[in-house]
């Protein structure tokens, strides 16, 4: 049998049992990692330099996410406003708060405030925001009840799978344009009839409007 | 039968059209580039020893990935907004602003993209009365230069860092001085700029002190068309050429599409009076007289070559042959006429060829053009002038222009003033004297007598004083300024930021040197302003930066003027004794190189990697010269055009040529040009550069390229930078005051040496199709002919069987087809070959839109540039007396796309619209598309070109003996990964040069001509957000433009929807012009090309009745078929041989040309 079989080959089903073992650890390293919500970020909440609160000025002050967030109909990019939007308000409002210690300084100082960015694609992705906002497609559906956020999470995952689930249904989501800022908008109260106004609504939408939400790569890839 | 023997085979009468003579000879070296896009290297580890340190590398690698798993995590970013928000500023959308690009005649009118506040693509301003929104490959080129890292950073005495202030003293003590002597012993040495606020500071010091000396100089003497028209008609004019109106254009020397400075303009011009209207075509004609192969000879209908010392004499012939003419023989003329009928003629120039060409001009008097080139003597611009008013185009098609006149001395009148130690302070305004000046003169010698130097320039480079100081220039996008374009319209030069650092401008300097209360340039500039519109008006000012020129200020045309004939006889009488280069004597033409101009643009990257129009080179010049001329020096390394010596050596050993076997690298197999290198010897001068053969150039003619060979002192100063250091030879090293243009009677030997060019003029060839289609105009003009439909006419062959197929010769039915009926837009591009001149414009504006990296030269000669559009050019006839076409190659997003069926990760696919697109995260780099793609358009990053220094591309992080600064490279990596091993100080300003809106590409990605798909999205959501609820989401045309589209002076490219019967490109995709490159693959182009029309005239010895590649196509069988039908006769005698399958389907690849097998 030797002849067969070279005497290395007696190792063989050792190696291969270990083989099998890292493989199977690194599968299981790799999966319980990549495969998780964790990867996408969701949950991400940084600590801000200032405690600010969207639960207060959206939520409860009802604040349009637009009052600040100017230019998100303008460009891909939607802006953090600078202190001086801030200011409009807290020049008179907790004009001595020692939480806007920063914001005055900031202000009087010229010095900008350091934000930490919690939503962030890839470079390799091009993201429009005034092409969504002003078709129809509200903030919540990306960035989730941020007007019930006292500190900003990410709450959605952003991977090219959850684009695409848009992208390749949009009429489950557009919303009239003026419902958009609006993130706690329903049709109604009832799931049962809102689902109805939304299949009826998104069917008309996408026809009048012309709404070919593209699912090819051109879309975001450039 | 495999492919490449099978085209060998049908070559054994000859290539249809060529790149070089190794195609024309078809060697193995040629064979190489046919049959391999990368011929050499990274193609198989192969090599024990590399595979067991890959093999090293990569375990390392991972080991590393798998410690770094935690590390995996994205980075923690900051947004930092504003404090204070400013007015109108939107974060993420370009803002675009009129300026102008300076030149020396002149200035190009320019929109200024800028991406949150760093400015990143220089467009044309198509509202400028005299742009149609055109640039030229320098403008395009230039936003490099203010990113350059080795640009003049800092204000510098003697050569060592000093301060601003420091600096603003030493030239507030010059001034003092020259105050106190009425300007006695200041001189000012100034390159040339057509600018009033320039002028104006200028006139201003010379009253304020007037003992101060004012010199003028430039190496390339695009002034002389200035002093020729304003010595000829006796106005301080300059000549504006409407060559669109003109039916016949005749060119002394004058490259207009190249080397002039103007050739922006008359380019445009040019293609707007060949356009062809399919319902009434009509187009102009071109003769052309030249030395060297232009893109003017390669645009020209008829073509004289001859050395540039003779040009003057056959344009005497020709003005003697039209002033004999009774019709326009004028008393006034006689004394012309008879200067230039003793003039004579020069030796060997057909008769036949002047007095057609002369009948020719007669014939459309009034509606012709004469133009005489810079590289002429101002006697042949005489002559031109004489012609010009004998036939009445004065007024007409030439019209005259008044500027102001130029003043001061020149730069032999300042070395002499140096020499007798007149000069007290020497103040240098731009140029590089110390590079280009003519080399008698020995200006760096005589620039030691100056008591003080003071020099504004953009580079530390030669002229920057060793003893005294050199200022940084601004450059144009930070600058104010002001010009006026060709034809006097009042044009702002505006910055688009503030001096990255702090550089000054001239008219500053002269404010400062003439002790002015005002300096700041935006006081000069408006001051200038008001003056021109006759007091300060806030909104006019506004408006002139905003349109970016001042309406109706060009400077009406003198239309009351006469020749003074009798300095045009007197001028012509002395040009008699100019020497003339006979049979035995050499003549070497001095020129402005296509890349660096006259050096200027030496450190310029991209413009060094853009290939030579003509000879293809890059990141050299060389010693160009006819075959014969070359046959004669018995360079018989240049391999292909001596058929003797090149079959025998190749027979003997099999494709492998001793002289290019050395040691272990096989030259010959890769593809490399390792020419021999002459050495010329002029006035006890010399020079050596290595030759390079260029078909169709005049006989006894040496043409060398200016701008080259200067070293790279770095981090010292007194050179170019360090990425054109140590290119190309310097020229100017032989270059005397006597012989600025050329250089009669030079002495050439050979010298034994090789020098290794990288030359792209083989790479990406597509062998053996007729992918050249061209016409003359008068048979194609001929609706009833066959040759009216001549460009689908000359489709070729499907194979066999394929003609069944359904779906235009498709097997399957397309996806797309279904897919295209729900798009909103189908794009699709059409380039006019008729309009297309060659100038490299589009190549440059893509490289600046798509952030396309640079290689070296290294990586060149293996055919790894990474220009996304390549301007392929073909030579077709006899290889003496050429013909040249050239046409843009760029990705032709097939709509069967052979490249998409082969990519295993989907990485390259199509989506709806029909664009062909290209997932850079998605690409793995197996390179099977690029194997696959007929067209050879798709270009590989076979090493980090974004992230590394050039000389260190074979590095890679994971490398332990890679450190810079103490530390290891992955250590660095690690922590910061987008930034790469480049230097800090250049990586923070290149990476400002770069679009935003396009992915950087890494290594081991593959890259392809997007039909500029950010500025479709860009488009498309702009006008979906515009469009609401209206529904009108369609682009409406014309709104998108792709960069070479925008670029192209000639307007030769059109793109949009093909979809719309009425948008530009379906208009031009439906003449009968147009046709599919490689139609008989069934790709489906949506680039499609319309084929080139020539007009020759039947009357001329020259005259040939089809244009060469057609009558090469038309030789070996082929024959007009109707409309896409291209199989005919020969293809039949296919059948004959009783062929297989497989055979049978290499003859339809090889057109038709089964017929001689």
């Amino acid at each position: 049998m030797s002849d067969v079989f070279p005497k290395w080959t007696n190792k063989l089903p050792l190696r291969i049992i270990i083989g099998l073992g890292v493989l199977g650890a690194a599968v299981t390293v790799g999966v319980s990692y990549y495969f998780t919500p964790k990867y996408t970020r969701v949950g991400y909440q940084p600590v801000q330099p200032v405690a600010f609160s969207h639960d207060i000025h959206a939520g409860q002050l009802g604040l349009d996410c637009r009052y600040c967030h100017t230019q998100v109909e303008k460009s891909w990019f939607s802006n953090v406003p600078a202190t001086s939007t801030c200011m409009n308000c807290h020049n008179q409002v907790l004009k001595d708060d020692p939480k806007l210690a920063l914001v005055r300084e900031s202000y009087y100082q010229s010095k900008p405030i350091e934000w930490v960015q919690i939503h962030k694609l890839p470079d390799y992705v091009y993201f429009n925001h005034s092409v969504h906002v002003t078709r129809g497609v509200s903030c919540v559906e990306c960035h989730g009840r941020v007007d019930q956020m006292d500190e900003v999470y990410h709450a959605k995952p952003f991977s090219m799978g959850f684009c695409l689930e848009c992208h390749r249904n949009p009429e489950a989501r557009l919303r009239p344009v003026d419902k958009v800022t609006d993130l706690k908008w329903k049709w109604n109260e009832d799931p049962k009839v809102a689902e109805q106004h939304q299949r009826e609504f998104g069917r008309d939408k996408v026809r009048d409007w012309k709404i070919k939400s593209s699912d090819h790569c051109s879309a975001c890839h450039r | 039968m495999n492919k490449s023997e099978s085209i060998k085979a049908t070559r054994a009468t000859g290539p249809k059209y060529w790149r070089s003579l190794d195609h024309l000879a078809d060697a193995p070296e040629f064979r190489k580039w046919v049959d391999h896009e990368f011929p050499s290297g990274a193609e198989a580890v192969t090599d024990p020893v590399t595979r067991r340190n890959f093999m090293k590398l990569m375990s390392a690698s991972f080991l590393f990935a798998g410690l770094g798993m935690s590390g995996c995590r994205r980075p923690e970013e900051k947004v930092i907004p504003f404090a204070r928000q400013p007015l109108d500023y939107v974060h993420g959308k370009a803002k675009y602003f009129a300026s102008a690009m300076p030149t020396r005649t002149g200035a190009i009118p320019v929109l200024v993209k800028q991406d949150d506040g760093r400015p990143t693509k220089i467009e044309g301003n198509d509202s400028h009365p005299d742009s149609n929104g055109g640039t030229n490959a320098f403008a395009q080129a230039s936003i490099l230069n203010l990113y350059d890292p080795d640009r003049a950073t800092r204000f510098a005495r003697n050569g060592d860092s000093a301060d601003r202030e420091a600096a603003l003293d030493a030239i507030r003590k010059v001034a003092d001085a020259a105050t106190a002597k009425r300007g006695r012993g200041l001189h000012i040495l100034a390159d040339h700029a057509e600018s009033p606020t320039r002028d104006r500071m200028r006139d201003r010091l010379l009253k304020q002190l007037p003992e101060a000396r004012w010199y003028e100089y430039e190496a390339i003497d695009h002034d002389v068309h200035r002093r020729a028209a304003t010595a000829a008609f006796g106005h301080s004019v300059k000549p504006y050429y409407k060559l669109d109106e003109a039916e016949v254009i005749l060119t002394l020397d004058c490259d207009f599409i190249g080397s002039e400075e103007e050739s922006t303009l008359l380019m445009s011009k040019f293609a707007k009076g060949r356009k062809i209207d399919p319902e009434h075509p009509k187009m102009s004609r071109l003769y052309s007289v030249e030395a060297l192969f232009t893109l003017t000879g390669a645009a020209a209908d008829h073509r004289l070559r001859l050395p540039a010392s003779a040009v003057h004499r056959v344009a005497a012939e020709i003005a003697a042959k039209v002033l004999s003419d009774p019709h326009f023989e004028k008393p006034e003329m006689a004394a012309v006429k008879s200067a230039l009928v003793a003039h004579g003629g020069a030796a060997g120039v057909d008769s036949g060829w002047i007095s057609g060409c002369a009948d020719d001009l007669k014939r459309h008097a009034g509606k012709c053009v004469v133009i005489a080139g810079q590289g002429q003597p101002e006697a042949t611009h005489l002559i031109a002038h004489a012609l010009n008013a004998a036939l009445g185009n004065i007024g007409k098609t030439v019209e005259l222009t008044p500027v102001p006149a130029r003043k001061g001395g020149s730069l032999g009148d300042l070395v002499t003033a140096l020499k007798s130690s007149e000069v007290d302070s020497l103040v240098i305004l731009g140029g590089n004297p110390a590079y280009d000046a003519p080399a008698d003169l020995d200006l760096v010698n005589a620039m030691e007598d100056a008591g003080e130097v003071i020099r504004l320039g953009y580079y530390e480079d030669e002229t920057a004083p060793k003893q005294g100081w050199n200022i940084p220039a601004a450059h144009y996008l930070e600058s104010w300024g002001d010009a006026r374009t060709a034809d006097g319209t009042l044009t702002p030069v505006q910055p688009l930021l503030a001096p990255l650092f702090g550089g000054m401008t001239q008219i500053e300097l002269l404010a400062r040197l003439a002790n002015d209360a005002v300096f700041a340039p935006y006081d000069l500039v408006q001051e200038t302003f008001s003056g021109e519109i006759g007091g300060r008006n806030e909104n006019a000012w506004k408006r002139f930066l905003h349109d970016g020129y001042l309406a109706d200020s060009a400077k009406p045309a003198l239309d009351r003027v006469r020749l003074m004939a009798d300095r045009v006889a007197s001028a012509v009488r002395a040009a008699s004794k100019l020497p003339v280069v006979g049979g035995n004597d050499y003549e070497v033409v001095f020129y402005p190189d296509s890349k660096v101009d006259d050096g200027r643009y030496n450190n310029n990257g991209w413009l060094q990697e853009t290939p030579d129009p003509i000879t293809k080179l890059t990141w050299d010049n060389a010693v160009l010269m006819s075959p014969a001329t070359a046959n004669k020096l018995g360079l018989d390394n240049m391999k292909g055009y001596r058929d003797g010596v090149h079959n025998k050596l190749y027979k003997e050993s099999d494709g492998e040529v001793a002289d290019f076997h050395d040691g272990e690298h096989n030259y010959a197999e890769r593809g490399e040009f390792h020419p021999e290198v002459v050495e010329l010897a002029f006035g006890g001068r010399k020079i050596q550069g290595p030759a390079w053969v260029v078909p169709g150039m005049a006989d006894n003619v040496f043409g060398v390229a200016l701008g080259y060979g200067r070293i790279c002192p770095y981090p010292n100063t007194g050179g170019t930078g360090r990425v054109g250091g140590e290119t190309g030879f310097n020229a100017y090293k032989l270059r005397g005051s006597d012989s600025l243009k050329h250089a009669v009677g030079v002495k050439v030997s050979r010298t034994g040496e090789k020098y290794q060019l990288a030359s792209t003029q083989e790479h990406g060839t597509i062998d053996g199709r007729s992918l050249i289609r061209e016409m003359n105009f008068d048979k194609f003009a001929d609706k009833d002919s066959e040759y009216a439909d001549f460009a689908k006419g000359m489709n070729m062959p499907h194979p066999p069987g394929m003609e069944e197929l359904p779906s235009h010769g498709l097997a399957y039915q397309n996806p797309l087809d279904e897919l295209r009926k729900n798009a909103t837009h189908s794009w699709g591009m059409a380039i006019d070959m008729n309009s297309c001149l060659g100038c490299n414009a589009c190549a440059l504006a893509c490289q600046s839109e798509n952030n396309v990296p640079i290689v070296g030269k290294d990586q060149v000669t293996r055919g790894r540039e990474m220009s996304w559009l390549r301007m392929d050019r073909y030579f077709s006839g006899d290889v003496n007396n050429p013909q040249m076409s050239h046409q843009v190659m760029v990705c032709q997003h097939c709509e069967a796309a052979p490249c998409e069926n082969v990519c295993p990760v989907n990485a390259t696919t199509h989506d709806d619209e029909g664009l062909n697109l290209m997932i850079y995260n998605r690409c793995v780099g197996t390179r099977y598309c690029s194997n696959n793609c007929p067209y050879k358009v798709r270009r590989f990053n076979y090493f980090d070109y974004n992230r590394r220094p050039l000389d260190d591309l074979y590095n890679t992080p994971a490398n332990p003996w890679n450190r810079k600064d103490g530390e290891w490279e992955l250590t660095r990596w690690v922590k910061d990964r987008s930034k790469g091993s480049i230097d800090d100080d250049q990586w923070d300003l290149l990476a400002l040069v770069r679009n935003p809106s396009v992915s950087v590409r890494m290594r081991g990605v593959m890259e392809k001509c997007t039909y500029c798909i950010q500025r479709i999205e860009g488009a498309k959501i702009a006008q979906k957000v515009k469009a609401g609820a209206s529904g009108n989401v369609e682009v409406p045309d014309g709104t998108i433009k792709t960069a070479c589209q925008q670029a192209c002076p000639a307007e030769a490219i059109a793109f949009g929807n093909i979809d719309d019967p009425e948008s530009r490109v379906s208009k031009l995709k439906a003449q009968a012009r147009d046709y599919d490159l490689l139609d008989y693959l069934a790709t489906r182009p949506r680039t499609t090309y319309l084929g080139r029309v020539r007009n020759p005239n039947p009357d001329m010895p020259d005259y040939r009745d089809t244009p060469e590649t057609f009558k090469e196509w038309k030789d070996h069988g082929n024959h007009l078929a109707h409309h896409g039908h291209g199989h005919g006769d020969d293809h039949g005698h296919d059948s004959d041989h009783g062929h297989d399958d497989d055979h049978g389907k290499e003859h339809g690849e090889t057109a038709g040309k089964g017929g001689h097998h």
